[in-house]
């Protein structure tokens, strides 16, 4: 092809190099924003905050009591409003153990059914008692539970 | 064994020969205007991979379009540069085209045998404008509203058929919802398939026919 002999680069190949290596180099000045920019959201951890639950005069002792709140939240471009419920449980009035409301196995929402004395998921049928521990089905582990504190009579939980 | 692998391909797809007729051709001794198809390709790559970045992102409609952009630009990380490739790269794609176009037009290389890929390229050319046109609006701020409500009301002009050609270019009579989605999805469907449909069909007939030789007052 051409005459590069003595392993002195010829024309050619010096060529192919120089080619390769700017291409390497645009492609490198593209593709490392790229990846940069496209992760970039999923980076971001969510940042803890305590949230205003409500008042604790509203748990009944020994029964699961489920709280409802809605908090603001900037997702991207859009500052949403997202539902976020946890069931708050007592024994003795004063101690409160918040669970997270949201099956273990695959992420849908339990709900607590009085009647049966259980959490059911509707999903794949898994069932956890009182304190949030499975009792069957498939979830691999008890329901999530959230720091808590209490202040004035209002309970606050740490999402995190 | 990288050989024996890189071999056992080529048995299969033959991609050694496509290679040598695309990259080893021979060609006339030529100038640095010849490198303007080229330029031309190259930033229709560029367009093409930082417009699909930034479809990730942007949301063509009227009440969130705007937020998406600037949420692009000011917290993505390396946002501002792909964005800022797509926006300069559209107006270095026009000038480059037109440059491109000239050099055939002054060159006389749209004789025979080359009708054809003068034609896909003019064609080429109204694509390129139709990108200009339509990816002008989808920041959908005021620069892009007013000048998209101008744009189409020229369109409005045209004696007979302007009144028409302005409603299906809006999708109503005024810039709406409807204008931004259509100029969305002709922005990043319609075009990008017509561009790369002639983009191959212009490099097929570039490779195939040659390209012409600097023109000379000299016979030869």
């Amino acid at each position: 092809m051409d005459k590069s002999q003595e392993g002195k680069m010829g024309r050619r190949d010096f060529m192919k190099a120089t080619i390769a290596a700017i291409s390497g180099v645009i492609g490198a000045a593209i593709g490392l924003p790229a990846i940069a920019y496209v992760i970039g959201p999923a980076l971001q951890k969510e940042t803890d905050e305590w949230i205003r639950v409500g008042s604790v005069n509203k748990v009944e002792v020994n029964i699961p009591s489920l709280f409802k709140t809605v908090i603001e939240k900037q997702t991207g471009w859009i500052n949403a409003e997202e539902e976020f419920s946890v069931y708050v449980l007592t024994t003795n009035g004063r101690d409160f153990v918040v669970m997270s409301n949201i099956c273990t196995h695959l992420g849908c929402r339990v709900r607590w059914v009085a009647d049966k004395d259980g959490f059911y998921c509707p999903c794949h049928n898994g069932v956890f008692a009182k304190d949030g521990s499975v009792v069957s089905g498939p979830p691999p582990r008890s329901l999530d539970r959230f720091e808590s504190k209490v202040e004035d009579g209002i309970l606050f939980v740490k999402r995190g | 064994m990288f050989l024996n692998l890189v071999n056992w391909l080529d048995d299969r797809f033959g991609w050694r020969a496509v290679w040598e007729a695309i990259f080893l051709r021979k060609i006339p001794h030529v100038n640095w205007f010849y490198t303007l198809g080229s330029a031309t390709l190259f930033l229709a790559i560029i367009q093409i991979v930082t417009g699909i970045l930034l479809t990730l992102y942007y949301v063509p409609t009227p009440d969130h379009a705007y937020d998406s952009v600037v949420y692009i630009s000011t917290v993505l990380p390396a946002g501002w540069f792909i964005r800022g490739l797509h926006h300069w790269g559209a107006s270095a794609m026009v000038v480059v085209t037109a440059a491109h176009l000239l050099r055939v037009f002054f060159y006389g290389a749209y004789k025979y045998p080359r009708e054809a890929t003068w034609i896909t390229g003019v064609f080429l050319f109204l694509i390129v404008i139709g990108f200009g046109f339509t990816g002008y609006l989808l920041p959908w701020d005021q620069k892009a509203y007013w000048a998209t409500t101008v744009g189409t009301h020229i369109a409005g002009v045209a004696p007979v058929v302007g009144e028409w050609m302005l409603r299906i270019a809006r999708g109503g009579d005024e810039l709406s919802a409807v204008t931004l989605a259509r100029f969305f999805g002709t922005h990043i469907w319609v075009l990008p398939a017509a561009l790369v449909t002639l983009i191959l069909m212009h490099l097929y007939l570039v490779i195939r026919i040659g390209i012409t030789a600097v023109p000379s007052r000299k016979e030869e």
